[in-house]
């Protein structure tokens, strides 16, 4: 009787969540004599409802597999939830021990927004009872704005390179910032992707029937700039138009770090930009899956901003596109590489691709490639999420949680890694000491060069 | 010598006529057939009324329920949530009705502030876009059961007998008084002395019913005759709360119209329908969709919220006109002590009968000032100004707030239940595991409570809120069963998770759609399949033949569990 509608009812509450950092211009059209949901609120219910206790959640969670003081994502979203009162019960500081992998909200079989839980008592942890004076917080902000950094750093690529990884300031960072010395700092591109594109004219393909936007998002811009290189030729040599629309952070390292204000700053100017490449005739891609990730999943479960919808519809990884709209498994088949990528890869998922149910679209594809192997190194995560891994105090877990990966890469065939994601590829080189390669590089040697 | 007085209810009238009797020197036994609050106590509506309910038609009542509420807050503030409450009009209802109940509330001095629909939308953003305007009342949420607990507490404290699941079967006369009370005991006794079965005597100076709905039974024992107007009222325990404020319809005619935000529920109800056996009536559909209906007027998402169970209570209401009222729902909700020597020339025997939740103290307190008066005691009653057992020192709450080494809500909750209690309870060193998730109860506390009740899960649930969240017990009973084994024999942890399991299951029936029918699957398949509860060799009394299962693995087996044979 009541069921019927019931699901329907949830479903459709859940897309009209509003965002928990309130909008900054009203929308005057509309009358709204109530703001039902003040700053900094959710409505969270239909995902504390959904949420029957089974612990799948539990069991896919890499932070509670090796910390059992961990209490788990089906604490840190329903339950909590539930048993906060309103304005009254602060949340647990553990809801920052979440890596915020996201295992949770895909493994999930009653659909309950773990990922939309989770950013939101982030947010508010961040928000109410992290000190914005203490080190953690400023340590946190400096690595959720890694664009601020990044940005920073490419003026003098060489310096930074040279400074962010030198001994005495790593040292100090690690004494004064809580940041591990034992990581090794990401090099810095001399020439950022942007810079790039600017000077080679922009795209080489006009095409007003295939387009794509391209958010490259911070690290193929300011450190992985082959990526993005590889992106543009390989679609190019499918006859697409690449537009490289204005763009910010896409708001994942925020996200993970409860910095929820800044995320939206972010999101708006992401929205308003991809909007337009959408309304001009282009599908926006991303070459990195947390990226991509945070404009179809996050963004409208975290913010209510005009046309946020239309950019999460639109979005694809650029894998995933090709394999939707190309004949991509015959193209590889009819290849050959030979030269830097013909390699036998070990291959890792990452978890926001796994969520996104891309993580074997690698496999799939490279397995026909003439000229190169490739190995799954199993379902485990990485461990590094991110920002997580780069905190002083949560780099054993991070160690911990990717042990599995690194020993399962050790036993593969080969000795150089692939992944989507900037920092599982990090996680990866720094457990085995292999270069890590994106899919797209091997894509571009395989149909390009 | 003191007096003996016998108490029979062990709800929260029974317990706080057994408190202010044991205070004023009585010697006291209470005897309740099942656990504290089995009867009407537990199955309320846990509404701490301002009186603004009653202040149209019902004004004595409403005087007596603003000023007991204003009582409890002083000696019972870990019992209360200080919720406020609305009487809303929508569009559509009468304004002179909302002028009345303004007037109603001026009258009986019951405290008001008329907001508008968008200010009353503001602190409830679910209340329906249709609502006009809202009467501010101080109501609040009030939990039965641990006042009823604190009551009981507190007159053992003061040197009363309490004993649980000792019903009553007969009242001892003396030509036609009473002399006494001959009562068996319906379980096992761990407590105490005695067991089950076994019937005892008590020999008292007087007998004070306060047996609620049943008080008609027993009068009877003693022939006398107490026609009792009770009525069944449904209720209905959303998953989640849609509201934090109490909220009534404003309208004459009231049924199922007000919701009441409880812990981590909220709850909708009730009807009113006049039953005869307050042991015997039907539990129908039609009833629970019926609150569902009427709360969604009010507040729309209700209706397609999850909800985890539905109860039914009996109203111990009585009627000193029969005849003359048409209608349950008209009968007053003002209390009466009759004393059945100067009404019925029955001497030592007194029932207390009517009244609320609300005004059990002032109940209470008549009662044993009509005792009193029996037996030339002059001693003042305390009730209204002593505080009850964790209540007493409320700094403790912000004081303890975050330690006892536990999760934030979960330390927080702990907290709120054991008022001041809780550094005695959750103080240990001991590893202190979470037993039931969804109402963050850990293991000292259910473990304080079996010491308090014994191996009675039904009781320790009402002592702690374990196994009433979302899961109705499906992830905990077996662990609360756990607990009992501790201290108890195998199969008293059986039947005590048994009868748990079976009591969250009776509730459960009446909510069977979405979200909890998949809850009662999984609970099921867990219980039934991976425990094998259904058909556990262990429950049925079999013996198990060991020797058919084989000896297991050879002794060079992989330790991991794994294969052997080389890879």
């Amino acid at each position: 009787m009541r069921e019927q509608h019931r699901a329907d009812e949830a479903d459709r509450r859940r897309r009209t969540t509003d965002g928990g950092v309130a909008a900054e211009t009203a929308d005057p059209g509309q009358p709204d004599p109530v703001e039902v949901f003040p700053e900094g609120e959710f409505d969270l219910r239909p995902g504390a409802d959904d949420c029957y206790k089974c612990t799948t959640c539990e069991t896919s969670c890499p932070v509670a597999e090796v910390d059992e003081s961990f209490p788990g994502p089906k604490f840190q979203g329903p339950e909590q939830w539930r048993l906060k009162r309103k304005d009254e019960i602060e949340i647990d500081p553990s809801i920052t021990e979440c890596s915020n992998c996201l295992r949770c909200d895909t493994s999930c079989p009653s659909g309950v927004g773990l990922a939309q839980m989770h950013n939101t008592a982030r947010g508010e942890y961040v928000d109410n009872q992290l000190p914005t004076l203490s080190i953690k917080y400023v340590r946190n902000r400096i690595l959720a704005n890694y664009r601020t950094s990044a940005r920073l750093a490419s003026v003098f690529p060489r310096t930074a390179n040279f400074v962010m990884n030198f001994g005495p300031v790593r040292w100090a960072m690690e004494k004064v910032l809580h940041v591990p010395s034992e990581r090794d700092f990401p090099e810095f591109a001399t020439q950022t992707f942007r810079e790039w594109w600017a000077e080679r004219g922009g795209a080489q393909v006009s095409n007003p029937d295939k387009r794509v936007a391209y958010f490259h998002g911070c690290y193929a811009n300011y450190n992985t700039t082959e990526v993005a290189k590889a992106m543009v030729r390989v679609y190019e040599h499918f006859g697409y138009e690449i537009l490289v629309p204005p763009q910010k952070c896409s708001g994942t390292p925020m996200f993970a770090n409860g910095m929820l204000d800044d995320a939206r700053r972010h999101a708006v100017t992401n929205v308003e930009n991809l909007v337009e490449a959408i309304e001009e005739g282009a599908d926006v891609i991303a070459s990195c899956t947390s990226c991509s990730m945070a404009l179809r999943n996050e963004y409208p479960e975290l913010f209510d901003i005009d046309g946020i919808e239309t950019v999460a519809e639109n979005t694809f990884d650029a894998l995933e596109y090709l394999r939707i709209n190309e004949d991509l498994q015959g193209a590889i088949q009819d290849a050959t590489v030979s030269g830097e990528f013909a390699e036998a890869f070990a291959y890792h998922a990452p978890c926001h691709a796994r969520n996104q149910g891309l993580d074997r679209q690698a496999i799939e594809l490279f397995r026909d490639l003439d000229g190169v192997q490739i190995e799954d190194v199993g379902d485990s995560c990485s461990g590094i999420s991110g920002t997580y891994g780069w905190k002083e105090e949560k780099y054993e877990t991070s160690m911990e949680i990717g042990a599995e990966m690194f020993e399962h890469m050790e036993a593969a065939e080969g000795t150089t890694g692939m992944t989507e994601c900037p920092t599982c590829g990090m996680q990866m080189e720094h457990g085995t000491g292999y270069d890590v390669h994106h899919p797209l590089e091997v894509l571009e040697a395989a149909l390009v060069e | 010598m003191a007096p003996t007085v016998v108490v029979i209810g062990g709800g929260a009238t029974g317990t706080g006529t057994a408190r202010d009797l044991a205070m004023r020197g009585f010697d006291v036994t209470l005897l309740e057939r099942g656990n504290l609050t089995h009867g009407t106590t537990g199955r309320t509506h846990g509404h701490l009324h301002s009186g603004g309910r009653y202040a149209v038609s019902d004004q004595e009542s409403a005087v007596d329920c603003i000023e007991e509420n204003r009582i409890l807050r002083d000696i019972a503030p870990h019992c209360i949530e200080d919720t406020g409450g609305l009487f809303v009009q929508l569009e559509g209802d009468s304004d002179e009705y909302f002028r009345e109940k303004l007037d109603g509330c001026a009258e009986c001095g019951i405290p008001t502030d008329v907001i508008s629909g968008e200010e009353a939308r503001r602190q409830e953003p679910y209340l329906t876009e249709k609502t006009k305007r809202a009467i501010r009342v101080p109501d609040g949420a009030l939990d039965p059961f641990r006042l009823a607990v604190a009551n009981a507490a507190d007159a053992i404290e003061h040197g009363a007998r309490v004993e649980t699941h000792a019903e009553v079967v007969d009242l001892l006369t003396d030509e036609s008084d009473v002399t006494g009370v001959r009562f068996r005991r319906q379980g096992p006794n761990y407590l105490g002395e005695g067991s089950e079965g076994d019937v005892e005597t008590i020999e008292a100076d007087h007998v004070v019913s306060a047996a609620g709905a049943w008080a008609g039974q027993v009068a009877a024992m003693a022939d006398v005759d107490v026609a009792m107007a009770i009525s069944k009222g449904a209720m209905v325990v959303t998953n989640v709360r849609q509201i934090d404020t109490v909220i009534n319809r404003c309208l004459p005619k009231d049924e199922g119209d007000t919701i009441i935000p409880h812990e981590t529920t909220v709850l909708l109800g009730a009807n009113d329908e006049p039953v005869d056996d307050p042991d015997d009536y039907p539990e129908e559909q039609w009833e629970v969709d019926m609150m569902i209906d009427v709360a969604s007027e009010m507040v729309p998402i209700v209706e397609n919220a999850r909800m985890i169970r539905a109860y039914w209570g009996v109203r111990p209401l009585y009627d000193p006109n029969p005849g003359e009222t048409e209608d349950t729902g008209d009968v007053t909700r003002n209390y009466f002590i009759l004393d059945h020597e100067e009404r019925d020339g029955v001497a030592g025997f007194t029932s207390v009968v009517g009244g609320k939740l609300t005004t059990y103290r002032e109940m209470a307190e008549s009662v044993t000032d009509h005792v009193c008066d029996r037996f030339g005691v002059d001693e003042p009653c305390r009730t209204h100004e002593e505080p009850l057992p964790g209540s007493r020192d409320q700094s403790i709450l912000e004081e303890y707030m975050d330690r006892f080494d536990l999760r934030s809500p979960v330390a927080k909750r702990s907290v709120q239940r054991l008022g001041d209690r809780a550094p005695e309870v959750l103080g240990s060193e001991d590893p202190n595991p979470v037993v039931c998730e969804c109402e963050a109860v850990t293991r000292a506390e259910v473990r304080d409570a079996i010491e308090d009740v014994g191996p009675d899960l039904n009781a320790v649930r009402l002592r702690t809120r374990a196994s009433m969240g979302n899961c109705q017990g499906g992830f905990c009973t077996h662990r609360l069963g756990a607990e009992v084994y501790h201290d108890h024999e195998a199969s008293t942890a059986r039947d005590a998770v048994d009868e748990l399991y079976q009591e969250r299951w009776k509730g459960q029936r009446h909510t069977l759609w979405g979200r909890q029918l998949s809850q009662a699957m999984l609970n099921h398949m867990l219980h039934a399949t991976t425990m094998n509860h259904d058909a556990d060799p262990g429950l049925r009394g079999d013996t198990v033949d060991f020797a058919a299962f084989d000896a297991g693995r050879k002794t060079d087996a992989a330790t991991d569990g794994g294969s052997t044979n080389g890879d």
